[in-house]
């Protein structure tokens, strides 16, 4: 279990070292980053004496190991355009963007655990089909697109609740619909897969057999099994959500990290997009560093 | 008696198969069939209804805030989408089936280096990272097609090595090795080809992927410039339109979950299919 550890955090410690050297190396994409930072109409000497202040002017490796050696001190840089250490202002976003992602991640993977169940046990009916046609569509829509549609009927049409903001449960509906349909349809259809596979085993076979009830053999015996590949999905489905809240926190004026990530990108603050990519990866690692110890935790017959 | 996976897998081809030659027809011949300019506007016809007539011409679906036809519009958005999204997709497959073909053959360093890449680029969420060097290197078809083919490359590679790591354990791999054929022939002419089906059925099922994140970067006014439509940034501009010109956003949002659903319902049935034969 310790060797399995070390391992995996190693591992964890490569990639996030990866990831920092593509967010810095990001920078150097067109040649002269002191170029990229200051507005078009800064003039060459202005754009030397900025190169020389920040030190792109030495070699840049030694930059990257300056950058790193920041980075584990927790000093990701100051932004460009508010003039605040970037980790401070991610900080201060942060519990926005838990909010609607945690509230996204739950309803539907509850409501995607009930479908996805539905339709496997009613496997081959109308209602099988219909579970999967819902599915389908909600995989299809682009999140912006349905936030969008929910903007125009729910806040604009019917003025049933508000275009965007931020502070009570009526603001958190529209994006956290939004945001968690497309994971909705996936569950739904990764469990519904998942299950109808599990169902065809011996030992489920073997529960019938012992003349237990359906609802316990599906609930207890089979869809136990099933859920390890849902686990390990939705941790993976993590990188994207982020993605997905980016265009739901523009749409929705949500005060979240996508929103301020996007801004930066339109401010071209640098630093805070950078810091914004090498926390998301962070993240990233560490919910998959998690599942990986609870997917063999809890199941034996992953060997460490 | 035809097994019932293979009429799911039917109806899945022929449905997909369908909407994507819908929308390949609607790319197309939509210009042929509806000549008006997509970059023509007038202000004495802006933000009609659809069917609406204004200045002598019919808009079906519209026009937008400078009095431009949507329908038009749409069909030139759909052809620059469907062509970014289909270079960029078979650039990801070719970069990423290489290096999974290296890596699961040469094993050793080449492997666990090209493996850690993989995970690197699996951690760095794909919207915030084309998006961070779409802002560097500036908007623009190309650098585009460039960064979400790149970005895409690393399912491929981890597939293809999986599939590798099976085949150079068979004969006809070992009698190849034996007779000392050479490397580039090795994978070229005798693992890729028994690897390929498996990666095109998984660019098809990548597609999807391709077109939302094109879409969002569109939307999020960072990818290909107005005044050429995409059908993201089509929706991107819309928007500041919503409760008047509600069509500008509805329609180009109709296409992409089309184009989405084709190709989900084409990955399906292709891998239904190839799982029947593989029993």
């Amino acid at each position: 279990m310790i060797r399995f550890l070390v391992q995996r955090l190693g591992l964890s410690v490569i990639v996030l070292l990866g990831v920092s050297a593509i967010v810095f190396f990001a920078l150097f994409l067109n040649g002269d980053p002191a170029a990229l930072m200051l507005p078009p109409t800064a003039s060459r000497a202005e754009i030397d004496a900025y190169r020389h202040a920040m030190g792109f002017d030495d070699p840049v490796l030694l930059q990257y190991f300056r950058y790193l050696a920041h980075a584990v001190t927790g000093d990701l840089g100051t932004s460009l355009r508010f003039g605040l250490p970037v980790t401070g202002l991610i900080a201060e976003r942060l519990p926005a963007t838990a909010l609607l992602a945690v509230t996204a991640l739950t309803w539907s993977t509850a409501l995607g655990l009930a479908l996805g169940v539905a339709a496997a046990v009613t496997r081959g009916t109308a209602w099988d089909l219909l579970v999967r046609l819902v599915a389908l569509s909600g995989q299809a829509i682009p999140v912006f697109w349905l936030g969008l549609l929910l903007l125009l009927l729910f806040a604009l049409r019917w003025r049933m609740l508000p275009t965007g903001g931020y502070g009570e449960a009526r603001h958190l509906v529209l994006p956290a619909v939004a945001l968690g349909a497309y994971y909705m349809s996936a569950v739904t259809r990764l469990v519904r897969v998942s299950l109808i596979e599990a169902l065809g085993q011996d030992y489920v076979r073997t529960a019938r057999a012992k003349g237990l009830s359906s609802s316990r053999v599906v609930l207890r015996h089979a869809l136990r099994n099933a859920l390890v590949p849902v686990v390990t999905v939705q941790a993976m489905q993590f990188a994207s959500l982020l993605g997905g809240a980016l265009v739901t926190e523009i749409i929705f004026a949500w005060p979240g990290i996508g929103r301020l990530a996007v801004q930066a990108i339109q401010n071209r603050d640098f630093p805070l997009v950078q810091a914004v990519v090498l926390l998301s990866a962070c993240v990233f690692v560490a919910i998959n560093l998690l599942t990986d110890i609870a997917y063999a935790v809890l199941n034996p017959r992953v060997r460490l | 008696m035809i097994a019932p996976g293979r009429v799911v897998a039917a109806a899945d081809l022929l449905i997909g198969g369908f909407l994507l030659a819908t929308a390949a027809l609607f790319a197309i011949a939509g210009p042929l069939a509806w000549p008006a300019d997509p970059m023509a506007g007038s202000l004495l016809a802006t933000l009609k209804a659809p069917g609406s007539a204004a200045v002598g011409a019919v808009h079906p679906l519209g026009t937008d805030q400078i009095g431009r036809d949507l329908l038009a519009r749409i069909v030139r958005g759909t052809q620059i989408s469907l062509a970014i999204v289909l270079v960029a997709g078979v650039l990801g497959a070719v970069l990423g089936t290489l290096l999974g073909l290296v890596a699961g053959y040469a094993g050793g360093v080449a492997d666990a280096v090209i493996m850690r890449l993989v995970d690197i680029q699996l951690a760095i969420p794909f919207i915030l990272l084309i998006l961070l060097v779409m802002a560097v290197v500036g908007p623009g078809i190309v650098n585009l097609v460039v960064v979400l083919g790149v970005t895409g490359w690393a399912v491929y590679a981890r597939t293809a090595r999986a599939r590798v790591l099976e085949l150079r354990e068979q004969e006809f791999v070992e009698a190849a090795r034996a007779i000392g054929v050479s490397l580039p022939r090795m994978l070229g002419r005798h693992l890729l080809p028994n690897i390929m089906a498996p990666q095109i059925v998984l660019l098809t099922l990548d597609f999807p992927r391709l077109i939302v994140l094109e879409a969002s970067v569109g939307f999020l006014g960072l990818g290909v410039q107005p005044p050429t439509p995409t059908l993201g940034n089509l929706i991107g501009d819309g928007r500041a339109f919503l409760l008047v010109a509600p069509w500008l956003v509805l329609y180009p949002g109709l296409v992409i979950a089309a184009l989405v659903v084709g190709f989900n319902l084409l990955g399906d049935g292709l891998v239904r299919r190839m799982d029947a034969r593989a029993r």
